[in-house]
């Protein structure tokens, strides 16, 4: 009737396998000892570990875990006609004109002229067809890949790139959001992955909360505070049998660590130079932030920049924030490139969906979400390419049709994260992309 | 005595003996730990010993006054004689306010899981709560969602939350109300379970497709409509009323004539779209009573007065007789099948009276159950419930806990059940303060972990520092560094937050840390009353 | 647009309505054509249109077969020749009568060309853009005669300024700008030193806090006859940006005092004030803009008090007011309406 799954899935476990290498088994922990170990290690005294060492799945997993995220929101719904996929001179298509890039061929609006001689980094899809067209739902559809199900809390992106590419006894966190509008505001979910995988979420202020000591301990009161509570709670954990217990204690172990990755929401450690070049903008101070957060490993960052649902005056609206984003993200690609990270990190635009080809009075355009754009940039993408045509003017796609959950596989893929593998809740298997749906090969290096 | 015959279909054969114990008149936890015995023996499993009676305390303490004890309980039930301590201290807890509290909180927890600071709502669970209203009673109030002045407004919530997307409405009613998810029978006959196919999807929808809420956030319902769909063959079909069990309710509604029904159409689009429409139509036929009448009517399978069960047992024993509690069917039966039969026939003939259920369960050995596991073996499986489990706290009940262990309330046991009395009024001033602590707890749900948050909160807010942990006034901080000898400090501090003395490694430890810095004794008893709040213990029910 | 010799003061008491009709574009400016019954308008589909404004149907045809490259924004006309500006940045002198290009000016502008303005003795067309620059043309020549900045290029919250209104005064004298930010620069239209500086912040919102971004700006001026006052038309504070539901909002100063006398916000008909025409006599202005609506209203100068006022269709864009001051023609989103007053 139904597949038993249960040899080649992962049950939703903090410290199970997380490896989906049918066979190999090699556990995760042995995996991080080893290559933390180096060669000098012991380990390489036993022949397996040096076979392993050579074997492509290793170099896979090692690849893999190299691999990062810096999500760009562009939340409230971007118009893909003042950035991706221009129509310059069709009635839809604004008064904006497109320009060439890097790439022959491509061109995109004149909006983002920076960015368009970063083409070659980036893949453009302009075919997303993804039919919701509230900000609500659409926001969940694309963060999650697929529509929510009421007995299934699926997790967002976020929460599983910091599952498959996090480290467990990681001292930075695996998952950071930042969302400082009120407008749109999300924070993520990690859904069934379990609070494990929630993403630490900065709003208002750029410091994490409850990251800093409190002024009246001491540090070290502080940690022989921790130590003592380490010790009293030993007894109990051990005799509770109970992966919720066991839970308990590695949250608090993780507490150290995270306090001292304070330190990279501190823009103030950058050179002014660096600074200068993403400008002082709070989007292009928050991408600094990210920068740093993926430099220290950090695997999935968040930034979000609202507030685009520009019902009334889309051009003057995208003429403001067109301009942030074109400045900041090309700063930050320069900055990854020249760091060397840019081949680690995948850089994605993407918003809850697109705008409308139609103009309406205010010279706004309004939610749509039958044919629109995003980007994606940076580790596992194939640079340079324009994926997918919209028609004339712009109101379906008439080649390459993809939906949030083909591009959640593409997202997966990119970063070597097979989109097929599945979690098992109880009996149910969970893909990580949702059913049917199929990476973007075009788009893959 | 009256010998019962066995009830319910297909649902697990009766085990040998059950004779003895079918009687209806049969005490509840007796039935109880007949059956799970019965079950051990079985398995060839042995129980682990019963609780200490300071363990047992604070575990039915946190079931059925949603807190830990206060040290005025701890000290009345340490002051009765051993044998009498259950039965008083379970007494007691049911009689507070506490009880109304903490069954309100479980109930708005199940019913609202997405909206969980619904005050109307919450308002009306309490009221039902306390005016001993039957669960079937609430199930109509629930569903009549009708507009009222009266204590009955907040029942409006369970279908207004869900008005505007009729698949939640039904998979939600369903799931959180018979115990079964039919939402994969959506798109295709179940995959797994013969027993749901399109038709009872369809068919459960269609008592909640004429439900619409007007512009006035009045929720109504319409004269007629129907549900079609396509099955995958690609037909066409129409679905009828159909319940669970696959009973089909006749759609008794009026017909109408072309003319009359443009008329209506009209008037509903009124009530939909227009601000100035004041008026409301209720037809008298309406799908949504018609399923709380199916479903109560529904004597064979009885899905609805089995998930209650089902769902309180869950909570109380930390694993569901039917697991997991939304997929109540054919192929999975539960556990203790001849159990769930009892008490579901015992809920029912006792007119679903929700508090003898609970204190059936808690008053079992069973429950009472130690849950420590000290030998190197696997420990035995959590349905065979021969070893109590480890829970993690609701968020309530972390938050309230926290208040009671650091505020030091006073309470007199032989008056505190008093309604309008001094504890009355303190506890609900504790479940007020206690909302502006739940946010910092995520509640527990399949595989529950800590998050990282939750730590990072205990180890640097100040509202944790400046006020959980402050010394001045009669609070936890204050009376520790006012106890005239250590030994006095630590049996103070262990009692008041894990409701036990400490062992004696622990009190050695802890006198060598109160020891290390006498220049500040204060600095110390401080963190070591953080590091017991803030330790696993304090963090679930054992 | 120019401003014709007041013949008769009288004031308007009601806004009506005569006719409206559609039009395949959107129509961002208008001047009127050496026919009476006939008007030049520019529009979103990169054309200049004639329009026969006495047709029951008006239907718009381009003259010529030349385009702008983007949204035509700016057009007025001296005699038989017109000038247009646009989004291209460009501007073109046309013959009126053939439609024939006289003229093609690329890069008169580095940015988006906002509007143009005649001067009044037919002589210098100004023109300003998101270059935030000021320009004036020689009408026969086509060559530029001034280039004036003093307008930040960047808002103060750093993202780039726009520069969306320009009017002579109806003496010639005085060239007036305003931008995205709320400042309006008057200047000697000859020397283009600096003559006067207004400020009116209310008009630009930017929300730091919800939407990060801003709305509004300056989007209409308008010089009385004798040049003493000055009506600045755009937007009151808008709380939800995503829509242009401020106020309307004028202000009314004089100028060379550095003081505001009146002080327009109507909470009823809300949006931009996209055009503004003082009346015959001065006695009165009328301001036509909208939301997603149009409206067409009519203040008394001397203390701002609303006289009449009336929605129009969609949201209107720019007017042509007739030399008595008794009608105008209002072209909004894609359609063009006669109003009489």
């Amino acid at each position: 009737m139904h597949p038993d799954h249960t040899g080649r899935g992962t049950t939703v476990h903090p410290q199970g396998s997380g490896v989906a290498q049918p066979g190999s088994g090699i556990s995760r922990r042995r995996l991080l000892a080893m290559s933390a170990a180096g060669v000098a290690s012991p380990l390489v005294a036993d022949m397996s570990a040096i076979r392993l060492l050579r074997s492509p799945a290793f170099a896979a997993e090692l690849r893999k875990q190299e691999r990062r995220v810096i999500l760009l929101w562009l939340a409230g719904g971007a118009s893909q006609f003042e950035t991706w996929d221009p129509k310059p001179g069709v009635k839809t298509g604004g008064p904006f004109r497109a320009i060439p890039t890097d790439v022959p061929g491509i061109h995109i609006s004149e909006l983002l002229p920076g960015l368009a001689q970063r083409m070659r980094h980036t893949a453009v899809i302009r075919s997303l067809n993804t039919k919701i067209a509230d900000h609500g739902t659409a926001a969940e559809l694309m963060e999650c890949g697929r529509r929510n199900d009421p007995s299934v809390r699926f997790p967002d992106i976020g929460a599983i790139v910091a599952r498959e590419l996090g480290r467990l006894e990681s001292t930075v966190p695996d998952y950071v959001s930042l969302y400082t509008s009120t407008e749109g505001r999300r924070k993520g979910t990690s859904g069934f992955l379990g609070a494990r995988y929630s993403p630490m979420f900065l709003s208002e202020s750029m410091t994490p909360p409850n990251i800093l000591r409190l002024e009246n301990l001491t540090d070290v009161d502080h940690h022989d505070r921790a130590a003592l509570r380490d010790a009293l709670a030993r007894r109990f954990t051990a005799e509770s049998r109970s992966l919720a217990v066991d839970s308990h204690l590695s949250a608090y172990q993780r507490v150290q660590g995270m306090m001292a990755s304070a330190d990279l929401f501190d823009i103030g450690r950058e050179p002014e130079s660096v600074r200068a070049r993403y400008g002082s903008t709070q989007f292009g101070e928050q991408c600094l932030i990210a920068r740093r957060l993926v430099e220290a490993g950090v695997p999935f960052v968040k930034v979000a920049r609202a507030w685009w649902d520009s019902h009334g005056q889309n051009f003057e609206t995208h003429q403001e924030l067109c301009a942030d984003l074109d400045h900041c993200m090309s700063a930050l690609l320069d900055d990854l490139r020249a760091r060397g990270l840019l081949e680690h990190t995948l850089v994605i635009t993407l918003g809850e969906f697109g705008r409308t080809p139609g103009i309406n009075a205010s010279l706004g355009r309004d939610h749509f979400a039958s044919a629109w754009s995003c980007s994606l940039s940076g580790a596992g993408v194939r640079g340079g390419v324009a994926y997918g045509k919209t028609d004339k003017e712009g109101h379906t796609v008439v080649e390459g049709e993809a939906s949030a959950g083909d591009l959640f596989a593409t997202i997966l893929a990119s970063l070597g994260i097979d989109p097929e593998h599945e979690y098992m809740l109880g009996s149910r298997p969970v893909p990580l992309a949702d059913f049917g749906s199929e990476p973007i090969t075009e788009v893959l290096a | 005595m009256v010998l019962l015959v066995g009830l319910g279909p297909a649902t697990g054969s009766l085990p040998a003996g059950a004779a003895e114990w079918l009687p209806a008149t049969t005490d509840p936890p007796r039935a109880i730990d007949h059956a799970v015995g019965q079950h051990l023996e079985k398995a060839g499993i042995t129980a682990a010993p019963a609780a200490d009676w300071p363990t047992l305390l604070r575990r039915t303490a946190l079931d059925l006054a949603g807190r830990i004890p206060t040290l005025a309980e701890y000290e009345w039930l340490e002051s009765l004689p051993e044998a009498e301590r259950r039965l008083a201290m379970v007494d007691h807890l049911m009689a507070l306010v506490d009880f109304d509290l903490h069954l309100r909180n479980g109930l708005d927890e199940l019913l609202l899981p997405n909206n969980p600071h619904n005050g109307e709502f919450r308002d009306y669970l309490l009221w039902a709560v306390q005016s001993r209203r039957s669960w079937d009673q609430m199930f109509r109030d629930l569903m009549a969602a009708r507009p009222s002045e009266g204590p009955e407004k907040g029942a409006v919530h369970f279908v207004r939350s869900r008005v505007r997307d009729v698949d939640e409405l039904t998979n939600d009613t369903a799931i959180l109300l018979f115990g079964v998810n039919v939402s994969c029978a959506k798109c295709h006959d179940h995959p797994l379970v013969d027993q749901w196919q399109q038709q009872h999807f369809y068919g459960m929808q269609a008592f909640f497709s004429r439900t619409f809420m007007t512009r006035q956030n009045v929720v109504t319902e319409r004269p007629f409509g129907q549900v079609t769909f396509k099955t995958t063959a690609g037909e066409d079909k129409t679905a009828s009323l159909t319940f669970l069990n696959g009973v089909t309710i006749e759609d008794r509604s009026p017909t109408f004539t072309e003319e009359e029904r443009k008329r209506l159409e009209e008037q509903l689009r009124k009530m939909e779209q227009s601000d100035k429409v004041g008026y409301v139509i209720f037809p008298d036929f309406s799908p949504r009573r018609e399923l709380v009448e199916a479903a109560i009517k529904d004597t064979e399978q009885r899905f609805f007065p089995r998930n209650i069960v089902n769902r309180i047992w869950q909570r109380l024993m930390g694993v569901a007789l039917v697991d997991p509690p939304d997929q109540m069917h054919a192929g999975n039966p539960p556990s203790h099948p001849e159990l769930m039969d009892w008490l579901t026939r015992d809920l029912v003939d006792q007119r679903y009276d929700l508090r003898r259920l609970v204190r059936g369960i808690v008053l079992s050995d069973a429950y009472a159950r130690s849950s420590r596991w000290t030998s190197a073996d696997t420990p035995p499986p959590p349905a065979s419930y021969a070893l109590a489990a480890t829970r993690p706290l609701t968020p309530r009940q972390m938050a309230t806990s926290l208040l009671v262990a650091s505020r030091g309330t006073a309470m007199d046991v032989a008056t505190a059940a008093e309604p309008g009395g001094t504890w009355s009024r303190q506890r609900l001033d504790l479940e007020n303060q206690a909302g502006g602590w739940v946010r910092e707890f995520e509640y527990p749900v399949e595989g529950f972990q800590v998050a990282v948050d939750e730590a990072l909160f205990m180890s640097n807010n100040e509202r944790v520092q400046n006020d959980l942990l402050r010394d001045t006034g009669d609070s936890l901080v204050g009376r520790l560094k006012a106890s005239a000898t250590d030994d006095a400090l630590l049996r103070h501090v262990w009692r008041s937050v894990l409701t036990r003395d400490p062992s004696a490694d622990e009190a050695a430890a802890a006198t060598e840390w109160l020891a290390r810095h006498p220049a500040d004794r204060l600095g110390s008893i401080r963190s070591l009353a953080w590091a017991l709040i803030a330790g696993p213990e304090a963090r679930f029910a054992r | 647009m120019q401003q014709t010799e007041p013949t008769a003061a009288r004031t308007p008491d009601a806004v009506k309505v005569v006719k409206t009709h559609g039009l395949p574009a959107i129509p961002f400016c208008i001047a009127t054509a050496e026919s009476p019954g006939e008007a030049f308008v520019g529009m979103s589909d990169f054309a200049v249109h004639r329009i026969d404004l006495g047709a029951d149907k008006p239907e718009a045809s381009p003259i010529g077969e030349a385009r702008h490259g983007s949204y035509v924004t700016g057009i007025v006309r001296v005699g038989g020749t017109i000038v247009s500006g646009g989004y291209d940045g460009a501007l073109i002198w046309w013959d009126a009568g053939t439609g024939s290009v006289v003229r093609r000016v690329e890069g008169a502008h580095a940015k988006w060309i906002r509007r143009l303005a005649l001067s009044p003795d037919g002589t210098r067309v100004a023109s300003v853009a998101d270059d935030m620059r000021t320009r004036l043309w020689d009408v026969a020549t086509g060559g530029c005669v001034a280039d004036w900045g003093d307008n930040d290029v960047k808002t103060p919250h750093g993202y780039p300024s726009m520069l969306y209104a320009v009017a002579f005064s109806p003496d010639g004298r005085f060239l007036a700008t305003g931008s995205k930010t709320g400042l309006v620069l008057v200047r000697d239209a000859a020397s283009g030193s600096i003559a006067g500086r207004l400020e009116t912040p209310v008009m630009y919102t930017w929300d730091p806090k919800a939407r990060n971004h801003s709305i509004g700006g300056i989007r209409s001026l308008a010089f009385s006859s004798d040049a003493t006052l000055l009506a600045v038309g755009g937007m009151g504070k808008v709380g939800n940006i995503d829509h242009l539901e401020g106020a309307s909002r004028i202000e009314l100063f004089e100028w060379q005092a550095q003081s505001r006398r009146a002080e327009i916000e109507d909470t009823k008909y809300k949006g931009l004030v996209e055009a503004l025409r003082f009346g015959p006599g001065d006695g009165w202005l009328v301001a036509a803009g909208g939301d997603n609506g149009g409206f067409v209203s009519a203040y008394a100068t001397s203390d701002g008090r609303l006289l009449a006022q009336e929605k129009v269709g969609n949201h209107i864009h720019d007017i042509l007011l007739a030399a008595d001051g008794a009608s105008l023609v209002a072209v909004g989103h894609q359609q063009i309406s006669t109003v009489t007053l």
